[in-house]
């Protein structure tokens, strides 16, 4: 049997063959590995703790109940990041069709229809958990990268946060080489204009 | 001093560190150009704090949600294998004596199939024999147990008609066990009643 030692010296392909040979240390072992970097790239997507929390699950669930399917010619954290990117963006765009604009329904045509539909939001309610997240996330970098559109979020958070290179990025996110580096030049130059906004 | 400053894209390449065919001449021309070398610097400072970003921890009873709702499943030939390591001694002497054991057996095995195999002749006179003595014992015990039950004179009557005559006496014993279980069946209800 091998113990919890052994598996934490073991590179990646070989704790997820130990994983379908049906070795529970094997799963928790992948958790434990990518359970900081998955929570830390759906927490900067989504922006909200106990979200990241329930996406990381999905994304660990998902992908340990799949493990069959994982192709060992693929790199298993660019298969992993792919799914966690995967679930942040479905969970954003599903959040986009069921927001409602603080500025106004969209489909309103006058400015009377346009303040009859604006709703205003108090931050005085702010509870312990959204002061944290607002402590995590409150830097002037952390807001910045906030800003983005998402595609280019996930690419900024692999290229710096995971330090993935252009290609692995290319791979994980299925986009082509140039549109990687078309995303991540753009990222970063919208990240130095608001950052330049904040230092004045 | 090459006078053509450095597109965006090549900041990138020289902010990335990249090491690629071209790059040295981009590194060259930073050091010897004012603007581009701000440009540089000025791309360098967003680089660096994002490089800088942490990981954050997730709650640390992750791990425990994610397999409370994982199935975790053994493969057959996985759970075979297991088995049968369980049951084998610790390396060392122990196991390379039961190998030896193993491998004698399975010798000693394959040999006997081979041998039989090439004994075809043999094989079916054997298993004709032993067939022949199994259908004598159970004709005997039968025999034996109709002549117990109903008598020498039945039996002869029973030989006389041959597997007709045993067809129609096993079909009358069924058809009398059934009509004689209904009997009491009924009796029972009829008296609960």
């Amino acid at each position: 049997m091998l113990r919890a030692l052994d598996l934490a010296n073991l590179p990646d392909a070989d704790v997820v063959a130990l994983a379908l040979d049906g070795r529970d240390a094997a799963h928790r072992e992948l958790i434990k590995r990518y359970e900081r970097p998955v929570f830390s790239l759906v927490f900067r997507m989504v922006r909200d703790r106990e979200l990241a929390e329930d996406l990381t699950q999905d994304t660990f669930i998902k992908v340990l109940s799949h493990l069959d399917r994982y192709r060992t010619d693929f790199k298993f954290s660019s298969w992993l990041f792919k799914i966690a990117n995967n679930v942040a963006i479905d969970h954003l765009r599903r959040r986009q069709l069921d927001t409602v604009s603080i500025d106004g329904s969209p489909h309103a045509t006058t400015a009377d229809a346009v303040g009859a539909s604006r709703f205003d939001i108090s931050d005085d309610g702010e509870n312990a958990l959204e002061e944290m997240e607002a402590r995590e996330l409150g830097s002037a970098i952390e807001r910045a990268i906030a800003s983005l559109r998402p595609e280019y979020r996930s690419c900024i958070l692999l290229r710096h946060v995971e330090g993935r290179s252009y290609e692995e990025i290319a791979s994980t996110l299925d986009l082509p080489l140039g549109t990687v580096k078309t995303y991540i030049h753009r990222a970063r130059h919208e990240l130095r204009r608001a950052l330049e906004h904040t230092r004045e | 001093m090459n006078h053509r400053h450095l597109l965006p894209n090549e900041i990138d390449l020289v902010v990335d560190g990249e090491a690629g065919f071209g790059v040295a001449p981009l590194r060259a021309h930073v050091l010897e150009c004012d603007e581009c070398r701000a440009r540089v610097d000025d791309a360098r400072i967003v680089v660096d704090a994002l490089d800088a970003l942490p990981h954050f921890a997730p709650d640390s009873r992750l791990t425990d949600r994610v397999m409370s709702q994982v199935p975790v499943f053994v493969p057959a030939h996985v759970a075979a294998r297991n088995s049968v390591t369980k049951w084998l001694p610790q390396p060392g002497p122990a196991r390379v004596a039961a190998s030896a054991i193993f491998a004698s057996a399975a010798g000693v095995l394959t040999v006997a199939l081979v041998w039989l195999a090439t004994q075809g002749d043999a094989a079916v006179f054997m298993t004709g024999l032993l067939g022949d003595r199994i259908r004598g014992e159970v004709v005997g015990a039968a025999r034996d147990l109709v002549v117990a039950l109903l008598g020498e004179s039945v039996y002869a009557a029973l030989q006389g008609t041959g597997a007709i005559g045993a067809s129609l006496v096993i079909v009358g014993f069924v058809l009398a066990a059934v009509s004689t279980v209904a009997g009491i069946r009924r009796l029972a209800a009829a008296g609960r009643h």
